[in-house]
């Protein structure tokens, strides 16, 4: 089921000490503090990473025409995340007889990467990540975008910057913190129990597709972006040739052709601030697939639709002891679900999903600081899609909606700037539909709260 | 003699001899190249033409290019070391060659130097006092002598008229503490108080082109 992908999609970002060692900046000069960008942070990854003040090794032709420019290290960066959750209830024991597992969970690490950070040849760079999780206990690829960029001078002095971007997930490449991929929370548990829904823009897709998209940014203020997806699915062989792909209808998800992305964007700068509005979205028609061999789905015929548009803002202010953000995003996604109601999936043919998120964070000298961020996805009742009752609960639904809304509150010590210590606290007023026996099996939605313990650190 | 005139009489004959680049000479190829890097990445965050909008970064637009060549080897040869300096402009300038850093500098002096932001209220009138007739008792020299009655500046004495008072608070701090290394401003700096740093600096802020 669409909605259930949801539940994998652990919410990563980073920002990685590669870049400082190949621009020779701090990280200030691009992050108000890691991940979120600031203006230079955004023309630095509209430009494609490719800044380099580092002593080159270079071939050029006898012409003089430059073959190779690489810089003398190569860009990587390492990050590990070790953590501590905790729920507010135990969950039910996962061998149906009755008991309870423990509450708390140490991740060590939560999740290990390596980065390539930077340029790779003049115009061209990239971040790429490979990442260990606990969740997967193996070492898969994470966040990628590939970039080629250019830069044109206009007459008046206007800028122009263009590019292309090739990555694995709608919105990595997006140049504000206010979009999924690199939104609020930049860390969060993988011990915790994940709502039933969530959009498929919101990181549903994420690794799960590739896309390439082309950019353009006028004069430091107007973006406009757009570009196609494709199922691009890891850890997946066609059982029949027991090879890589092509995929198959045991599949489930997989795009039908490609699902087309736009995004549109304005920012204003002035004084100490900067203010940014912009919409942004995606279409992805998707086979459920899924089947077996006693009961195979088909790869071609009916697919259900899913229609995502958002607007986001994001305002932020940037002294040098204060440094204040506020961002958001509402979207909204249009289902057309025929392939799964005909299956039997979905009690409706049409449904709808919209999730809201503001977030407002503060830091006082780039070292203390604090998140208060509120979520809210609400949407149409649907008992087969989010499915009812089943022992033990937990990730059901009793009504059959998606409704889960809530508060999360997190405090930050940052005593190098590359290192991160986070204690947040999320609280659900409402969890897959309800505030009490939200599950059919008596467990309410702040059972669900969880205290979480993060150490972050880049290298 | 006091050590400190001393130290600023030296730093003057220093500037004095500073040779100067001649902007006519350059070559069309010099210009474009570092009209493309100015408008391309310095752009980002010294603001279009060199009209900063977040007072981090100074305001580069008419400034001297004598001084801002200067700037740029300075940051380069990692001798400027105030701390963002260190943080943002080493690692800017540390592949930029002399002709780029002769072109750039050509560039910004031809940008229209602005008037800044009109705020202090009355530290104005006690910052325009210190400006143009220091504070003797204090071993506090008039600013006006070398960075010109309006301060527009000339050659190795950058102009401060319309520039961030934020940006020149911090410069002033790091001169008195030789983070940035200049005896000739540490001396100026040396005796003075938070308070006058600011009135001064709000001052010469609020100054257009020619006040
Ligand atoms: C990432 C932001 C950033 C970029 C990009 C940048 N600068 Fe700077 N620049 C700064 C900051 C911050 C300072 C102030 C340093 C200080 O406080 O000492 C500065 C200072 C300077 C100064 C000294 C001005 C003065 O009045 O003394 C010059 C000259 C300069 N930059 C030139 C450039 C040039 C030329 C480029 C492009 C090649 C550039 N900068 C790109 C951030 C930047
Ligand atoms: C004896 C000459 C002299 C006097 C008097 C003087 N300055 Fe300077 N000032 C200089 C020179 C020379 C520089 C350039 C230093 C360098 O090359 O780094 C400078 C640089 C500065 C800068 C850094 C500008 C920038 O863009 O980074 C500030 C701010 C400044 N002066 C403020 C003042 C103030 C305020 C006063 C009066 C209280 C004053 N100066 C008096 C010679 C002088």
């Amino acid at each position: 089921m669409a909605a259930l992908a949801a539940l994998l999609a652990t919410p990563m970002a980073h920002a990685v000490p590669s870049f400082a060692r190949q621009t020779g900046m701090t990280c200030e000069a691009c992050h108000t503090v890691y991940p979120e960008l600031n203006h230079f942070g955004r023309m630095f990854k509209a430009n494609g990473y490719t800044l380099d003040n580092l002593k080159q090794v270079r071939g050029i032709t006898a012409k003089k025409d430059e073959m190779l420019s690489l810089a003398d290290l190569p860009p990587l960066s390492a990050m590990i995340q070790v953590s501590y959750t905790q729920l507010a209830k135990p969950l039910p024991d996962g061998t149906g007889a009755p008991g309870h597992s423990q509450s708390g969970t140490v991740d060590f690490p939560q999740q290990f990467s390596i980065f390539y950070a930077g340029k790779i040849a003049p115009h061209v760079g990239a971040f790429l990540q490979i990442t260990y999780g606990n969740d997967s206990g193996t070492i898969g690829i994470d966040n990628t975008d590939i970039r080629y960029a250019n830069n044109f001078i206009f007459e008046n002095d206007k800028s122009l910057v263009y590019g292309l971007t090739i990555n694995n997930n709608p919105t990595v490449q997006d140049l504000w913190n206010s979009t999924p991929a690199f939104g609020f929370p930049y860390a969060g548990t993988n011990a915790g129990v994940s709502p039933i829904a969530g959009t498929q823009i919101d990181g549903t897709l994420a690794q799960d597709v590739a896309g390439i998209s082309a950019y353009a940014m006028w004069n430091e203020q107007l973006y406009a972006e757009l570009g196609v997806y494709r199922s691009a699915k890891q850890g997946a062989v066609n059982p029949v040739s027991g090879a890589a792909g092509p995929l198959d209808g045991t599949t489930s998800n997989v795009l039908r052709s490609s699902a087309p992305y736009f995004r549109l964007a304005y920012e204003y700068n002035w004084g100490r601030n900067s203010l940014e509005v912009g919409t942004y979205g995606a279409t992805f028609k998707l086979y459920p697939g899924g089947g077996t061999t006693t009961a195979p789905a088909l790869l071609s015929g009916p697919f259900n639709e899913f229609r995502d548009v958002a607007e986001d803002f994001q305002y932020q202010f940037i002294a040098d002891e204060h440094v204040f953000s506020l961002t958001g995003t509402r979207i909204h996604e249009n289902m057309n679900l025929d392939a799964s109601y005909a299956a039997g999936a979905s009690a409706n043919s049409r449904d709808t999903l919209t999730t809201t998120r503001v977030n407002a964070n503060y830091y006082y000298q780039r070292k203390y600081g604090g998140t208060l961020a509120h979520f809210a996805t609400t949407g149409s009742i649907d008992n087969v899609l989010y499915p009812a009752p089943v022992a033990p609960g937990v990730v059901t639904s009793a009504n059959g909606s998606p409704e889960t809304t809530g508060w999360v509150g997190e405090l930050n010590y940052v005593p190098w700037l590359n290192m991160k210590l986070s204690l947040q606290y999320t609280h659900f007023g409402k969890f897959n539909g309800a505030s009490t026996n939200y599950d059919g099996f008596n467990r309410n939605a702040s059972a669900n709260d969880t205290t979480y313990l993060l150490f972050w650190l880049v290298y | 003699m006091s050590q400190r005139h001393l130290s600023i009489l030296l730093g003057l004959a220093a500037s004095v001899l500073l040779v100067s680049a001649h902007a006519d000479d350059l070559d069309a190829a010099t210009r474009a190249a570092a009209r493309k890097v100015a408008i391309g990445t310095c752009e980002n965050c010294h603001g279009p033409e060199g009209h900063s909008i977040l007072p981090k970064y100074p305001v580069l637009a008419g400034q001297h290019a004598n001084y801002l060549a200067a700037q740029m080897h300075a940051f380069k040869a990692q001798t400027r070391g105030d701390p963002d300096a260190l943080g943002y402009m080493w690692g800017m300038a540390a592949t930029l060659d002399d002709d780029l850093i002769t072109g750039l500098a050509d560039y910004y002096s031809r940008q229209k130097p602005e008037a800044g932001k009109l705020v202090g209220g009355p530290a104005l009138a006690h910052g325009k006092d210190l400006y143009l007739n220091g504070d003797p008792a204090n071993g506090i020299p008039a600013c006006a002598t070398c960075h010109g009655p309006g301060a527009e500046g000339s050659d190795a004495f950058p102009r401060l008229a319309g520039q961030h008072s934020q940006y020149l608070i911090k410069q002033l701090k790091s001169f008195q503490s030789n983070l940035r290394n200049v005896a000739v401003m540490h001396g100026v700096a040396q005796g003075m108080k938070s308070e006058e740093m600011e009135a001064v600096a709000l001052y010469l802020q609020s100054l257009g082109p020619k006040a």
